[in-house]
């Protein structure tokens, strides 16, 4: 059975397709450039579809292309340099409270697995400290401040066994009078960053330019050369001794 | 009669090289995010303001707009784990707040129309710089669904090809042709009727 014949209205649509698709450099069908063709009407319809979809494509392109206002970087640059330094930490607030928590929990259960291990070592260090190598027991560093204040107190001799931890490397710790914390801090940040000036202990700077020194130029006298005294002349003492 | 204060109770225990390498490490790494952010800053910020004034059509609104997506992308940068997808990331900020602008400003819109029927919907010089064509033409893509919208957007912007495109919004590129012949033909259905 032969199939029935396309009119216009049924190739509406695939040449509506067709104008839209030719942005993509695609052609239209065989068949149906067979029909725009044969059909004068369809031609102009095609036409009038590439002519809308060239017009939609360029008021899109001004659209997407609008020039640029020379103001958005510089007044984006100045925010900037007023916005806070941002946030590190990605972790929300609860979830970082809840690792605390887990963290807390943590230390406390190997502490206390700690202290039953170093129970009986101590017994044993008790029965014979003489012929063993002993150390100093350092305080961790993040008791610091408490372990300081009672140092003479703390400090005890134990085994240099395998449980006495070393730390590798010892932070310096410095007691300061408590005023002088910020004054210190600032110190030390302005010398780790090469700021810190030759003034910078002076109490007070000099009102006046330092002026160049002047020094005369030293002069030295002639120095006269005499001939030593006659030295066949006898001395007092001499003398006594050859009348004797 | 004044209390006498044992000078060791004033004393505190600090270590100035702990507390300085700190400072110094988060200033240090402070100044490098702000230095990466800025090589970003000229490639991209043309890029944000383009895609709010596609959205806005109105220019004022756009550099607020984009102003705002720059400030916000440089506060949740140290966020962004892959930094090659920072163009996309920027993109996908300034254009929903561009909807997110548009949208209000129609809600504003409305209340003002129940007092006013003269309110104009964009200035006078953005108007005049559009032919009626191109004011029916934008008029158009703001009816557009947003995927296509931000897809036709991109597409036509100077120097942009479909695979930068689908890289740019982490989609296939066959998912952005059909976007952009679909939006297209969206687009000429609307503006049959008023074709130049």
């Amino acid at each position: 059975m032969p199939s029935k014949m396309k009119t216009c209205e049924d190739y509406r649509t695939a040449l509506i397709d067709a104008a839209a698709a030719r942005a993509e450099a695609s052609e239209p069908s065989h068949e149906l450039r067979s029909h725009l063709d044969a059909c004068a009407s369809c031609r102009v319809a095609y036409a009038e579809e590439v002519q809308l979809f060239t017009a939609i494509d360029t008021g899109i392109q001004a659209v997407a292309n609008a020039e640029v206002p020379a103001s958005l970087l510089p007044l984006v640059r100045t925010q900037l340099n007023e916005q806070p330094v941002p946030s590190r930490s990605w972790i929300p607030a609860s979830a970082a409270m809840a690792a605390a928590v887990v963290l807390l929990a943590a230390i406390v259960l190997v502490r206390g697995r700690w202290r039953a291990t170093d129970e009986p070592v101590l017994q044993v260090s008790s029965v014979t400290p003489a012929d063993l190598p002993v150390v100093m027991q350092s305080t961790p560093s993040t008791d610091a401040p408490r372990e300081l204040l009672s140092a003479p107190a703390k400090n005890r001799f134990v085994r240099a066994d395998k449980t006495t931890r070393v730390p590798a490397a010892k932070e310096v710790s410095v007691l300061i009078p408590v005023g002088q914390r910020q004054a210190v801090n600032a110190l030390l940040k302005s010398v780790r960053r090469d700021k810190a000036g030759p003034d910078i202990f002076s109490a007070e700077k000099p009102e006046e330019a330092l002026q160049e020194l002047k020094v005369a130029p030293l002069t030295i006298s002639p120095i006269e050369v005499e001939p030593l005294a006659d030295v066949g002349a006898e001395s007092p003492s001499q003398k006594e001794a050859t009348k004797r | 009669m004044a209390r006498r204060i044992d000078p060791m109770q004033e004393l505190v225990l600090i270590q100035p090289g702990r507390t300085a390498e700190k400072e110094f490490a988060q200033e240090a790494a402070a100044a490098a995010l702000r230095r990466e952010f800025e090589e970003r800053l000229a490639e991209c910020g043309p890029l944000a303001y383009r895609v709010a004034r596609g959205v806005l059509r109105n220019s004022a609104d756009a550099e607020d707009v984009a102003q705002e997506a720059l400030l916000r992308a440089y506060r949740r940068f140290e966020r962004l784990r892959d930094r090659t997808r920072f163009r996309a990331w920027l993109v996908r900020i300034a254009f929903r707040l561009a909807i997110d602008r548009t949208r209000s400003s129609k809600r504003r819109e409305v209340r003002e129309t129940l007092w006013s029927q003269t309110a104009p919907r964009a200035s006078t010089e953005d108007l005049a710089a559009t032919s009626e064509f191109q004011e029916h033409l934008e008029r158009a893509m703001d009816e557009l669904p947003e995927k296509h919208r931000l897809v036709l957007l991109l597409a036509a912007m100077q120097g942009h090809t479909i695979e930068e495109v689908a890289e740019m919004l982490v989609l296939p590129i066959g998912t952005v042709k059909s976007r952009l012949f679909f939006g297209r033909k969206l687009l000429a259905e609307k503006l049959r009727c008023h074709r130049k």
